[in-house]
């Protein structure tokens, strides 16, 4: 993946966003009057984020527009990537689960997900870490730091 | 000053702070041993254990847990030559060299004398200059903390990003964040488009974790088909070759008192971090060497200066952070942020509100040494057996503390939400080049900006003018162009050298 085309899409939605920030009179609401107002710093912020995303937007446009060879980091392998998305499903489902099938019955579901996405085969030792961890963390959570982590809500 | 530091050890010598800096100690070697665990990790995992503990006790756990964690990644990078981190690139150099001839307890022994004798004179340097440097920045109002932070914001992001564009573009992006939510000045809330969750502004642990930690999971499921190395000292039978003598040491004791004041000073400036310090100290130390042509061919000497160097760099960034309010690097911030979270602001004051703690903290780092020493010594076996566990016991626990440091921040499931959008947000900006650790660093430091910019409008009122009266507006403002024309130099220079190898982004 060529990630000068990334930087070229990426800058021009932080342009917009800070264009927005710049302009629009609602993104703050109620509050005290103050000397320096309520939106001057995000104004600010706003500003730098136009000229910084700009630099390297046309940056990244001209040596595109020219044909340059990739260089270093502009390369994006993506080898790998589906077990990221794989992983940061598992996580949501996690999220999603937890409020109601509760942190002991989620959390070993998760860990062999886990374990299985990172090639675990080794199913006894794998199986024992995933029930003995989260018990330990829930009644440490409980017991030490008085955090209670939830529980079965069905 | 030695009375508070006679109260300090008296505070610290009790059995909560002595279990917490071993604790520390042994989590630390343990996750800097392990590749691709780095010790950002282990701290920002600890991190909410420490929420419901004395400050002293949780702060000299995290302290043990990073200067531990520092001395863990030269474990892997001798080893198997996989440094955790960049700064033990060169340890990994000479280190594994010496390993591949039988002489892995020699290379581990030199990074552990030489890590904790840079580590040692660091937090000596610290001690003696931090009250004293706080002082002079109490002098300074809000008019001179206004061009401070500004100082702070431009030197951070011009020298840690990938370019000064991306690294400034990261730190305004923090800066943004940070904005989000009621502001504390006129009560009014920002960009939180009706959304009551948002009206706090994001909880910090679970960004935090999101941002610095997860990344480098995701990192390791995206690399999980690659094979798996088991560490393993190797033994020579000549013992000798198993260990550093004194005479071995004294030889290159010059090496690392001359490292770590590189180290200390390096640490002590916002932005340049351990592995310019090492990359600093072991070209000095090659070039004052009688023997250079040894280095990176398995140099006891060339870890001694890279390891005390890298190490040194614990104590000394946390000068700028415990007298300026502003953290070095990443490690700094996320210190910066358990500091805040137990109550203490840095700042110059906190030598006066909390003196106690401080100093109680200061001894906690030096004992802490002395515990590394001792620790680390007596279980290199154990710390390399821990560190070869097969990733797919380790990593689905690290998903489990991180889940479980996120909730506990606020007991709140939309923690876990924050905690998942800027996994993404961390990872992605990893891929594009944008730097994590300075984006965390404006996220910290701009409610401070914001305060004090408020305070200076209300002292200038309409006389602009009065912003540059002060002499030290007019030396943060030329610091601040000298650092980002020397940042613009080096950068320049850097990329007239051909790369040596396309690397991955993340």
């Amino acid at each position: 993946m060529d990630r000068r085309k990334i930087d070229v899409v990426l800058s021009t939605f932080l342009i917009i966003v800070s264009v927005i920030i710049l302009t629009n009179d609602n993104l703050a609401e109620g509050g005290a009057e103050s000397d320096l107002g309520i939106m001057f710093l995000p104004r600010i912020v706003a500003g730098f984020i136009i000229i910084f995303s700009a630099t390297i937007a046309i940056q990244s446009f001209l040596k595109l527009s020219r044909g340059a060879a990739l260089e270093g980091q502009e390369l994006i392998t993506t080898d790998g990537f589906s077990g990221i998305f794989l992983y940061v499903g598992i996580f949501v489902g996690y999220w999603l689960a937890v409020p109601h099938l509760g942190f002991i019955v989620t959390t070993p579901l998760v860990m062999l997900g886990v374990a299985y996405l990172l090639g675990g085969r080794n199913w006894v030792p794998i199986i024992a870490m995933s029930v003995i961890t989260p018990v330990l963390i829930y009644c440490g959570s409980r017991e030490y730091l008085r955090v209670y982590l939830p529980t079965w809500s069905l | 000053m030695f009375d508070n530091i006679l109260s300090g050890f008296s505070a610290i010598l009790a059995v909560g702070p002595i279990l917490g800096i071993i604790a520390g100690v042994v989590i630390g070697i343990t996750f800097g041993a392990i590749p691709g665990i780095s010790c950002i990790m282990a701290i920002a995992i600890m991190l909410p254990m420490t929420f419901y503990v004395d400050p002293i006790i949780g702060i000299t756990m995290l302290l043990a847990v990073y200067k531990a964690g520092i001395y863990g990644g030269s474990i892997s990078a001798i080893l198997i030559n996989t440094p955790g981190a960049a700064a033990s690139f060169l340890t990994a150099q000479d280190g594994h060299a010496l390993t591949k001839a039988g002489k892995a307890g020699k290379a581990l022994d030199m990074s552990l004398f030489a890590s904790v004798s840079g580590e040692m004179l660091a937090t000596l340097v610290l001690i003696l200059v931090a009250a004293p440097i706080s002082a002079i920045s109490l002098q300074a109002g809000p008019i001179e903390k206004v061009f401070l932070l500004l100082f702070a914001f431009t030197v951070i992001g011009s020298m840690a990003g990938e370019s000064i564009p991306r690294g400034l573009l990261s730190c305004c992006l923090g800066m943004l964040f940070a904005m989000v939510g009621m502001d504390s000045i006129t009560g009014s809330s920002r960009f939180t488009f009706g959304i009551d969750e948002l009206i706090g502004g994001f909880t910090f642990t679970p960004m935090l974790i999101g941002i610095l930690v997860m990344p480098e999971v995701i990192n390791v499921i995206r690399r999980r088909k690659v094979p798996h190395h088991e560490l393993a000292i190797t033994r020579s039978p000549n013992p000798a070759d198993n260990r550093i003598s004194f005479g071995e040491y004294k030889k290159v004791f010059r090496t690392i008192l001359k490292s770590s004041g590189i180290g200390t000073f390096i640490g002590a400036l916002p932005g340049l971090g351990s592995s310019t310090a090492a990359f600093i100290a072991y070209g000095e130390g090659k070039r004052t060497s009688k023997n250079p042509e040894k280095y990176g061919k398995g140099s006891v000497e060339g870890i001694a200066a890279a390891e005390s160097a890298n190490n040194a760099v614990c104590g000394s960034s946390m000068i700028p952070m415990l007298t300026l309010s502003i953290p070095g690097d990443d490690v700094a911030a996320l210190l910066m942020g358990a500091f805040l979270i137990h109550g203490l602001t840095p700042g110059p004051m906190i030598f006066f509100e909390h003196t106690e703690t401080i100093y109680a903290i200061f001894a906690g780092f030096l004992i802490t040494d002395l515990f590394l020493l001792g620790i680390a010594r007596s279980g290199f076996k154990f710390f390399v057996k821990m560190a070869s566990l097969k990733r797919y016991f380790i990593f689905p626990c690290v998903t489990v503390f991180a889940f479980t440091g996120a909730f506990t921040a606020g007991q709140n499931m939309n923690d876990i939400l924050v905690l998942i959008a800027f996994t993404v947000v961390g990872y992605g900006m990893r891929i594009v080049g944008l730097n994590p650790a300075v984006f965390i660093i404006g996220f910290i430091l701009t409610p401070f900006l914001e305060q004090n910019l408020d305070q200076a409008f209300a002292i200038v009122g309409d006389d602009y003018g009065r912003f540059f009266a002060s002499p030290f507006s007019w030396v943060f403002i030329a610091l601040s162009a000298f650092f980002v024309y020397s940042s613009m130099r080096m950068k320049r220079k850097a990329s007239k050298v051909p790369a040596p190898a396309q690397q991955e982004p993340a």
